[in-house]
């Protein structure tokens, strides 16, 4: 039997991963992710969780011993943040070439300079062309949720890739709300054992690993991993859709349409400022705006397909994004719907930024976007340049 | 049985052809641990000549009998810890190894090996000290030592080689309280057979095993010298053979009578443009770190 009970985000993840029983776990802790770790330790030092924890010392070894161990057959787990995962970048990108579905969590967390310890995403969308599979979650919900279904994802034949749940700093590792915990036995049933042979380190099946390697074997290995990227979105949609039967919640799989059968505005969001968006939406709904909402769940690999589909005739569409991308002037994920609407007629798009820093971004600025959208709705004018969203002004 | 009955007896894990230099001690110490460790043994080989000469193979030939792969040059203990600690996990007791040189051992790779060794983990990091970045053309790293000449240390007019001494790493990884540290080199090789045959038998923390190589064409002799030069390095009380079992302190080979520093430094070009003042300053050191180990030899044996 499910039970529910009152859970902040990192607790969610934390259940969430004792509940995929992975082998190995190793993280350093990091603001604001480490509740999770402590979590964990407790679980341990309770005897409620089997899982051989190391403590290492620091981000860069957290990552590489899971790569070892990942090599030598384990599933593994951990999490990190900002600094952390930069300091992690090397073994990082080395743990999805090398094709090891490790789950790793990223508690989003803006990146320095200035000093700062609160949310967004600047640190796992910086890092979006390692390799990794990246999902971005909402609510405590489906973080909780999204861990029991990283490791089917990540440990599928094929797929063979590692996966980073993705969500924001204090406004979910912090925040608590009711979660919806399964039942240990069921998720059991739910998850596979992994039985990895296609990279391995076992003195009775003896191999190499990472042999010195010409470009035309690694050209191969790069296609082979791109594929493995396109075959997890079939992977991604099928375990969703798994998990809805088995636990009743519906997360889309790739992306989720709010209210957008008959939108003929659009708004993009990723991550928990998706809330506020949504609110923002009902809000214009009410007023007989016909605007709608494309959450973006999956950024890696990107849903290109769903992308085109839903953003189609659309009469103007605005991208929120809670990062940025220097040189371009917009956030990223901007950047990634521009690329993939392409092949659509022109649509104006407005890039928006805002909430750096932990700034709030509320629903007064989710209807400012809104209004916004309208307005080059009907004048067609678009700068292509970030329009900040922003409730006081820190200079 | 005797030393060379065992080591009959003992198989080659290293594929045969690798591409080492001509006269390399690196390679004959390699192939002596692996072959004592055997196959019941994963090796980390990082980047560095033992790497870069395809020991982990090419393309997709692999360089051993044994599983091998290259770990980053900052993270063989880090990766060695988890492969070790889900082996224990899964009940099966195999060998779980480093053999890593000097950059990737005392450089870059340090803090992941300090971490290891204070945690205990399982493993045994076997670190080659050629004293410098050998596969690329000789690098100075923190294990070259004082006067150097190096391509990062050059020699001219207003530089004479390496600043700084050698970083002390066989006792820094002493003083960690790992299960097992011990120096070793190729010119003894009866005493490097026994410290890796020991180190299989440890299950209780860390080895460490700091062997003591040289490299013919960085530091420049003839290749046929390779077994001299370490041995000089040995008698001039340079490469000071000791073991730590658990806390216990013991010079293995004591050298009563040291030959001259100088028979030692004369014997390579990488030291030919060395001052009066150098000379000084390297035999002090060289007698400090004798009379300290002496000490805790006699102290903590």
């Amino acid at each position: 039997m499910s039970k529910k009970q009152v859970l902040n985000g990192n607790h969610a993840a934390a259940i969430g991963a004792l509940l995929a029983k992975p082998d190995v776990v190793a993280a350093y802790p990091i603001t604001p992710q480490t509740p999770l770790v402590e979590y964990f330790s407790q679980y341990v030092a309770d005897g409620v969780m089997d899982s051989t924890i190391v403590e290492p010392e620091s981000e860069h070894s957290a990552m590489s011993v899971l790569t070892g161990a990942s090599l030598a057959g384990a599933r593994t787990f951990t999490a990190t943040s900002s600094q952390g995962l930069s300091l992690m970048f090397e073994p990082y990108f080395r743990a999805s070439t090398m094709r090891l579905p490790i789950v790793m969590n990223i508690v989003n967390r803006e990146m320095i300079s200035p000093q700062t310890v609160w949310g967004g995403p600047q640190d796992s969308l910086t890092v979006r062309d390692a390799g990794w599979l990246q999902i971005y979650v909402e609510d405590n919900q489906e973080i909780l949720d999204m861990n029991i279904q990283a490791f089917k994802i990540a440990e599928h034949k094929d797929v063979l890739l590692p996966i980073n749940i993705c969500y924001d700093g204090f406004y979910l590792s912090h925040m608590t709300e009711g979660v919806e915990v399964p039942d240990q036995e069921d998720v059991a049933n739910f998850i596979p054992p992994y039985k990895p042979t296609h990279v391995k380190l076992d003195p009775e099946t003896p191999m190499a690993v990472d042999p010195l390697t010409p470009g035309d074997y690694l050209q191969y290995y790069r296609e082979l991993h791109m594929e493995a990227m396109d075959n997890a979105k079939k992977v991604i949609k099928e375990v969703n859709d798994e998990f809805a039967a088995k636990f009743g919640r519906d997360y889309f799989g790739l992306v989720e349409p709010y209210k957008m059968e008959d939108a003929e505005y659009v708004l993009v969001t990723l991550g928990s400022l998706t809330g506020s968006a949504r609110i923002a939406v009902d809000l214009a709904r009410e007023k007989g705006v016909k605007v709608g909402l494309v959450k973006i769940r999956c950024l890696r690999p990107f849903p290109k397909d769903e992308i085109v589909e839903l953003l189609r005739d659309r009469k103007a569409i605005g991208v929120i994004d809670r990062n940025v991308s220097f040189g371009w002037h917009t956030g990223i994920v901007y950047q990634e719907i521009k690329s993939a609407t392409s092949t659509l007629e022109a649509v104006p798009t407005i890039p928006f930024v805002g909430g750096l820093g932990g700034e709030d971004l509320t629903t007064d600025l989710m209807s400012e976007a809104i209004e916004k959208v309208l307005e080059v709705a009907d004048n067609g004018s678009i700068e292509n340049k970030a329009y900040w969203l922003i409730n006081t002004k820190g200079r | 049985m005797k030393l060379a009955e065992r080591m009959s007896s003992y198989e080659d894990m290293v594929g045969p052809g690798i591409t080492a230099c001509s006269g390399c001690n690196v390679e004959l110490s390699m192939r002596t641990a692996l072959q004592i460790l055997g196959p019941n043994t994963i090796v980390a080989v990082p980047p560095g000549c033992m790497g870069g000469v395809q020991s982990v193979g090419w393309a997709d030939k692999t360089g051993m009998k044994i599983p091998v792969f290259f770990p980053l040059l900052d993270n063989t203990a880090s990766m060695l810890s988890g492969i070790k600690k889900y082996y224990e996990r899964i009940g099966r007791d195999v060998n779980v190894v480093a053999f890593a040189g000097d950059g990737a051992s005392v450089d870059a790779g340090f803090q992941a090996l300090s971490g290891a060794a204070e945690r205990g983990d399982n493993i045994i990091y076997i670190c080659y000290d050629n004293e410098g970045y050998m596969n690329t053309g000789f690098q100075r790293s923190s294990s070259t030592s004082l006067g150097s000449w190096t391509s990062t240390t050059p020699v001219g007019d207003a530089s004479h080689g390496k600043s700084s001494h050698k970083k002390d790493m066989p006792m820094i990884m002493a003083m960690h309280d790992i299960a097992y540290m011990a120096t070793a080199s190729p010119a003894y090789m009866p005493d490097l057979i026994r410290k890796i045959e020991k180190a299989k038998t440890i299950k209780d923390g860390l080895v460490y095993i700091h062997i003591y190589n040289s490299c013919t064409t960085g530091w420049g002799y003839p290749s046929e010298k390779s077994i001299d030069i370490v041995r000089k390095g040995v008698k001039s009380r340079f490469m000071p053979i000791y073991e730590v079992d658990h806390g216990k302190f013991k010079l293995n080979v004591d050298i009563k009578d040291p030959i001259p520093l100088m028979d030692y430094l004369s014997s390579m070009k990488k030291y030919k443009h060395l001052s009066e003042q150098q000379i000084e300053e390297l035999q002090k050191y060289v007698d400090d770190k004798w009379k300290n180990l002496k000490t805790l030899c006699e102290v903590m044996g």
